[in-house]
């Protein structure tokens, strides 16, 4: 049962805009987010790409996670990224992880577009949905655009026996706050 | 569906659940209608929340409980007062952790000149820590930890609406 989601991108020259809808999560992130990394690896240089988020309805933190690696790339490959149309629950994410400090949001994709300027007079201005092609799902993730040490996780350690946790016996005691 | 228990009885509602990310979408759903329908919380913190439980149920399955194991999360509600979530593993995940050990890797993370820089790594911090009033840590007897964090509602009525964007860009910043 993995979560619905899809990503589509639309061609509009120098500018491509990729539509995501439904929930990126766990289940369906590592293959969905595909479609961006080889439409950048299609565009290596300035691509100017606006994300439509108007039918997002949910991402967690790893969505975010691969977003800002997406615009580590294109950034430092001279292009730019803007988001359009986030619904206000995808904003306050988006703003709570610190994304909007980096990526400039809109509530229009047109607005979006006159962000990164007038096109260049090579642009095609037909546009054309495109429906992405799905790949699998890396092995490893991509690397960030930031090569800083991350302290993710220690070194993995075995995996032991299963060991079922047992049926709740007593009230939950609130615990005092340990780092707020 | 109005909840018409005493606002001082606690609702209690615990759900185990297989090591396996696929059942989050079903668990995102019953937190927003839970929130929405018998809490004061508004909306607002539905949406959030959903995010909390669903960061603190990924890190449980990747990292603390194995496949063919189980994570539990519990929802505990005092009406008009604080509403907390529990979820906990099993310990026989890729990852062993202590609560001493999580507690020295939120408090790094939580530091200002922290740099998330991978994929990875914001939801405890930046999700979990930034929504929850409270948050602490401990081991199981069995094994595994419990992290469990609170929210009170007199914190989260303070603002009751969601942001809406910009039409202008924000400060861009770049390190």
């Amino acid at each position: 049962m993995i979560t619905d989601a899809n990503i589509t991108v639309e061609d509009l020259g120098t500018i491509k805009i990729v539509h995501i809808t439904g929930q990126l999560d766990e289940s369906n992130i590592d293959e969905k987010i595909q479609a961006i990394y080889k439409l950048v690896e299609a565009n290596p240089k300035n691509l100017n790409l606006i994300y439509d988020l108007e039918s997002l309805e949910y991402m967690n933190s790893k969505s975010i996670g691969y977003l800002t690696d997406l615009y580590g790339k294109i950034t430092e490959s001279g292009g730019k990224v803007a988001i359009a149309k986030a619904k206000p629950n995808i904003f306050d994410i988006l703003q709570v992880v610190g994304l909007t400090q980096l990526i400039p949001c809109f509530d229009s994709t047109e607005l979006a577009k006159n962000s990164f300027g007038p096109a260049t007079p090579a642009a095609p201005v037909a546009a054309a949905t495109t429906p992405a092609t799905p790949a699998p799902a890396p092995a490893v993730p991509p690397t960030p655009a930031t090569p800083a040490p991350s302290p993710e996780v220690p070194a993995p350690a075995p995996v032991a026996p299963s060991t079922p946790i047992p049926a709740p016996v007593a009230p939950v005691v609130p615990q005092p706050p340990a780092q707020q | 569906m109005e909840n018409n228990l005493p606002s001082t009885a606690p609702t209690r509602i615990t759900i185990t659940l297989p090591t396996n990310a696929y059942f989050m979408s079903g668990i995102r759903d019953f937190t927003l209608t839970m929130i929405k329908n018998t809490t004061n919380f508004p909306e607002k913190w539905a949406f959030r929340f959903q995010s909390v439980v669903d960061e603190l149920c990924n890190n449980a399955i990747e990292y603390g409980s194995a496949p063919g194991s189980e994570i539990r999360i519990t929802f505990v509600c005092v009406k008009d007062d604080y509403l907390e979530i529990d979820v906990e593993d099993t310990g026989t995940g890729k990852v062993k952790m202590t609560k001493e050990m999580i507690e020295k890797l939120y408090h790094d993370r939580k530091e200002p000149s922290y740099v998330f820089s991978g994929i990875r790594g914001r939801g405890l911090v930046k999700i979990i820590g930034e929504w929850s009033d409270e948050i602490s840590f401990k081991d199981r007897p069995e094994g595994g930890l419990i992290v469990s964090v609170k929210k009170y509602l007199k914190n989260a009525r303070q603002t009751d609406t969601l942001p809406v964007s910009n039409t202008q860009p924000q400060t861009i910043l770049i390190n």
